[in-house]
């Protein structure tokens, strides 16, 4: 066979991994793709990551090479990978890290959005929503909703200096602070809430979160 | 030129009415010239407290719509010579009548006469508010200890730092000094640090207070009324004197009630 092969599968530690060239028009890999999809050597349903190496794909293309994957009934794609961004998704991903801060009061019926982290400098009053991607940090009094991790951050965490909140959320799960609930506190100074293992929200003391968020501290090196 | 402030809560039934009216009152008796303009169009009340009901002849739409001019629809409060205006609403339309370009324009012209010119806003935070808000220079938020009042109040205060108006002041209403003594009621000093603006005054909660406003005399005439002096020091206040806020001392209960309830425990 003398023409290059632009699909390789290699078997790794990590299980098989579909490598796709880089380098070679992006039609010329789709046909081959689909003929070695369907001249596929495999046995029994098999996961696979695919592997674009530096060809960057858009959503569009993306769903293309997993429709055409996903014409053999045995292969199951667990994971999309590349080594490439788009300036776009790359600023996404840096305002994510950064956080935004806010000095004033989040009233009644106001919503606050941060794409990352949200610092508050003020108090979030009853029936106002502050809203991160990130975790969200009020030095004040939070009285009103609160959701971290919007995007799906379930490491975000709430802290605040007065946490009475009456709705908590982090990524896609709900706690409302209503007086059934044990883990209120009588007085909820310094206090964070964050997502514990068995999936419900937990609060604690502000003073714990350095060893159940230990990742949240960016500061490196020691004191 | 003078000064326009809007009266507002969002939560109806607050005393707004009775505030604008006592207030324009209490700042035409210290002989300023004051304007009070009802924009609660469709349910108009002020003209009511004031007893100016039934000489009504030109409302608010009417001079926006140009049906007169402005000096035909004030009504003058015959009490203060010259000093106390009413520009009544309409009653016969609603609060899309008008819109804020209007009421801006129209405070306007009547700044340049008045010293004052008080606005009423009506409830809720939708046109109607919106009109009251447009021309006014300053705010003034009334609310009463309910935690309804509060939360509107704070809603409201939202919308109104949103405006290029100065940051609004708190007016608390109808104190009743039993409820917050028994800490049933939230205290003067929770409500401000909650809406965390400044307070510009308290007013007790008083019978004689409905009773007046019944017969179109307001409370303030009654120098004697406790409601009364809140108004009086509120509008001292407003103009620029610093009026001690009536103390806590003063809405607790006195020496005789104190050894009255200790007998009878």
């Amino acid at each position: 066979m003398t023409k290059q092969q632009y699909v390789t599968i290699k078997g790794t530690k990590n299980g098989l991994v579909l490598r796709l060239d880089d380098k070679c028009a992006y039609s010329d890999l789709l046909a081959e793709l689909r003929n070695r999809v369907s001249e596929s050597e495999l046995e029994g349903l098999s996961e696979i990551q695919v592997d674009l190496g530096n060809r960057y794909c858009d959503e569009d293309e993306l769903k293309e090479i997993m429709k055409v994957i996903h014409q053999s009934q045995d292969l199951h794609v667990s994971k999309i990978q590349s080594d490439v961004i788009s300036v776009e998704e790359c600023n996404a991903r840096i305002l994510e890290k950064q956080s935004e801060t806010f000095i004033g009061i989040v009233r009644s019926g106001q919503v606050l959005k941060a794409k990352g982290d949200l610092v508050i400098i003020g108090d979030v009053n009853p029936n106002a929503r502050v809203v991160a991607g990130g975790s969200i940090y009020v030095l004040g009094r939070l009285k009103g909703i609160a959701h971290a991790g919007a995007n799906g951050n379930t490491e975000a965490v709430i802290a605040a200096s007065w946490l009475e909140a009456t709705h908590l959320m982090i990524a896609d799960k709900l706690e409302l602070m209503t007086d059934e609930l044990t883990i209120l506190s009588e007085q909820p100074e310094m206090e964070c809430a964050y997502l514990h293992t068995n999936g419900f929200i937990t609060i604690d003391r502000l003073q714990e979160l350095r060893i159940i968020r230990p990742n949240l501290s960016s500061f490196k090196g020691g004191i | 030129m003078g000064e326009a402030i809007v009266i507002t809560s969002g939560k109806g039934g607050v005393g707004k009415t009775t505030t604008t009216a006592n207030l324009g009152t209490a700042l035409a008796l210290q002989g300023k010239k004051v304007c009070l303009v009802d924009t609660d169009i469709g349910l108009r009340n002020l003209d009511v407290i004031l007893g100016l009901e039934n000489r009504i002849i030109y409302d608010l739409v009417d001079v926006i719509e140009g049906r007169c001019r402005i000096q035909q629809a004030l009504m003058k409060d015959k009490r203060f010579e010259e000093d106390l205006f009413l520009l009544p609403a309409a009653q016969t339309t609603d609060k899309n009548a008008i819109t804020p370009e209007q009421m801006k324009k129209l405070v306007d012209e009547l700044k340049r006469d008045y010293d004052y010119v008080l606005i009423d806003s009506p409830a809720g935070i939708e046109q109607g508010y919106k009109n009251a808000v447009a021309g006014a220079d300053r705010a003034i938020v009334v609310t009463t200890p309910e935690i309804s009042a509060i939360r509107d109040a704070d809603r409201i205060i939202g919308m109104l730092e949103k405006e290029d108006i100065e940051s609004p002041k708190l007016i608390i209403n109808r104190i009743k000094k039993n409820l917050m003594n028994d800490e049933d009621a939230m205290d003067v000093n929770e409500i401000t640090t909650h809406l965390s603006i400044d307070l510009l005054g308290i007013v007790k909660d008083d019978e004689q207070v409905i009773s007046s406003s019944n017969k179109g005399e307001p409370i303030v005439l009654d120098p004697a009324n406790p409601a009364s002096l809140g108004y009086r020091n509120i509008a001292r206040r407003i103009l620029g004197e610093s009026v001690p806020l009536m103390s806590i001392e003063q809405t607790k209960e006195g020496f005789f009630s104190k050894l009255k309830s200790l007998f009878s425990k």
